[in-house]
């Protein structure tokens, strides 16, 4: 009789270790797509607007969060609150770097840097210089030059905004894979290991 | 829960920094090392639960587990979650690596709490009254971290109230769910592993 209790015991073990590997497996395949408590910001610009969105990792948009803008020199231009769906869009105040801030709820913060590749004047000016040159003092031609410059511009734009954007995509992150995963409980295990390694080592 | 970089000033993260080097030298001199590898299962148990996204309430919250590890661990819980931790914050950026002792100490702390509050009741023989205390230390041990949380941000969000409120009411599902777990880890080791439920401590 004892053996056969010990047995069911056993049994009834087994069935433990079994149903919990499983749960964490379920867990760990169920981990991808919804994860919570990192929070992102990014931000891309499309013609003269910023655009920035806002999400805590798993997708979930960051509501009615702090968005803040500073210069280079830290110097803070504008701030915002994000929409229902963790948007927050203003006018490019000014045409250099822009360091973006989020503060989310909770003691959640991230920032991301907005590099603005501005028409640097310095490659236009020779060009434009060497045209009147050319062309002598008429002065129609420049303006010429100007409305085209300003209309290439805005088809470049109006054709690279999705790309823009796309590429904005990319950047998000979609959280921790199972590579990081297994290695953290791989770190655990291998920490263990040193730690029974030392261990047994003294004991000799 | 994980609180990030740049958020706590210097006064705060230092302070939580140095509580928690002092829990964990406490834990790691009480622990016995003839069950390192119960330590590390737990461990990694702690790792992992914060990938486990609770979509239920107002917010984005995950499980915490600390009241598990608490129960089962006492004073070791301290280098436990900090191990679990640092790996979170290198693995995943969650929190991050200036508020590691902050965030460590917010979450043991609460569990070595439940563990001298339910830990004799929890591993009574009485049926109910050790699910009901289990799940106490569960669901008491996340309201606690809670509050701390609120508590560390008193400096920088000014209010604490409306703070603590709001982080309780979105770690109301948590509470629950990791009450249950509890409890529930509980009556099973007692089945099968009686001798896992005491704490892995040099008596």
């Amino acid at each position: 009789m004892p053996l056969m209790l010990n047995k069911i015991r056993c049994l009834e073990y087994k069935l433990g270790i079994l149903g919990l590997a499983v749960l964490v497996s379920i867990f760990i395949l169920d981990a991808s797509p919804a994860l919570a408590h990192k929070v992102n910001v990014f931000a891309w610009l499309d013609g003269n607007t910023v655009y920035t969105e806002s999400y805590f990792s798993g997708n979930k948009k960051v509501k009615n969060g702090l968005v803040e803008v500073f210069d280079p020199t830290g110097q803070k231009l504008l701030e915002g609150r994000t929409d229902e769906k963790g948007n927050f869009s203003f006018t490019l105040p000014q045409k250099t770097d822009l360091h973006i801030v989020l503060t989310a709820s909770m003691g959640h913060k991230n920032d991301f840097n907005l590099k603005i590749t501005q028409p640097v004047e310095g490659t236009a000016g020779p060009a434009k210089k060497e045209i009147t040159a050319i062309a002598a003092p008429q002065k129609p031609v420049q303006a010429d030059i100007e409305q085209i410059k300003a209309v290439v511009e805005e088809a470049l734009d109006l054709r690279l905004s999705p790309i823009i954007r796309s590429l904005a995509e990319k950047r998000k992150e979609s959280g921790p894979g199972v590579t990081e995963i297994i290695g953290g409980i791989g770190y655990i295990f291998g920490i263990m290991g040193l730690i029974l390694y030392f261990r047994n080592r003294k004991k000799d | 829960m994980h609180i990030s970089e740049g958020v706590l000033n210097p006064q705060v993260l230092i302070t939580g920094s140095a509580l928690a080097v002092i829990g964990t030298a406490i834990g790691l001199k009480k622990l016995d090392y003839d069950r390192v590898p119960q330590v590390a299962i737990l461990s990694a148990t702690f790792f992992v639960a914060s990938l486990i996204h609770i979509p239920l309430g107002p917010g984005s919250v995950h499980l915490v587990l600390n009241g598990l590890m608490g129960l089962f661990l006492g004073w070791v819980a301290f280098p436990v979650i900090l191990v679990g931790l640092t790996l979170q914050a290198i693995l995943f950026q969650f929190g991050g690596l200036t508020t590691l002792g902050i965030n460590t100490l917010n979450m043991a702390l609460p569990a070595i709490i439940c563990y001298y509050i339910f830990e004799k009741s929890a591993k009574n023989n009485n049926f109910n009254l050790s699910v009901f205390t289990s799940f106490l230390a569960g669901a008491g041990a996340v309201f606690m971290s809670s509050l701390a949380v609120a508590l560390s941000l008193i400096f920088t969000e000014e209010s604490f109230w409306p703070m603590a409120k709001l982080i309780v009411l979105m770690h109301f599902p948590v509470m629950i769910i990791e009450g249950l777990i509890v409890a529930v880890c509980v009556q099973f080791l007692k089945k099968v592993r009686p001798e896992m439920l005491d704490a892995a401590y040099v008596k």
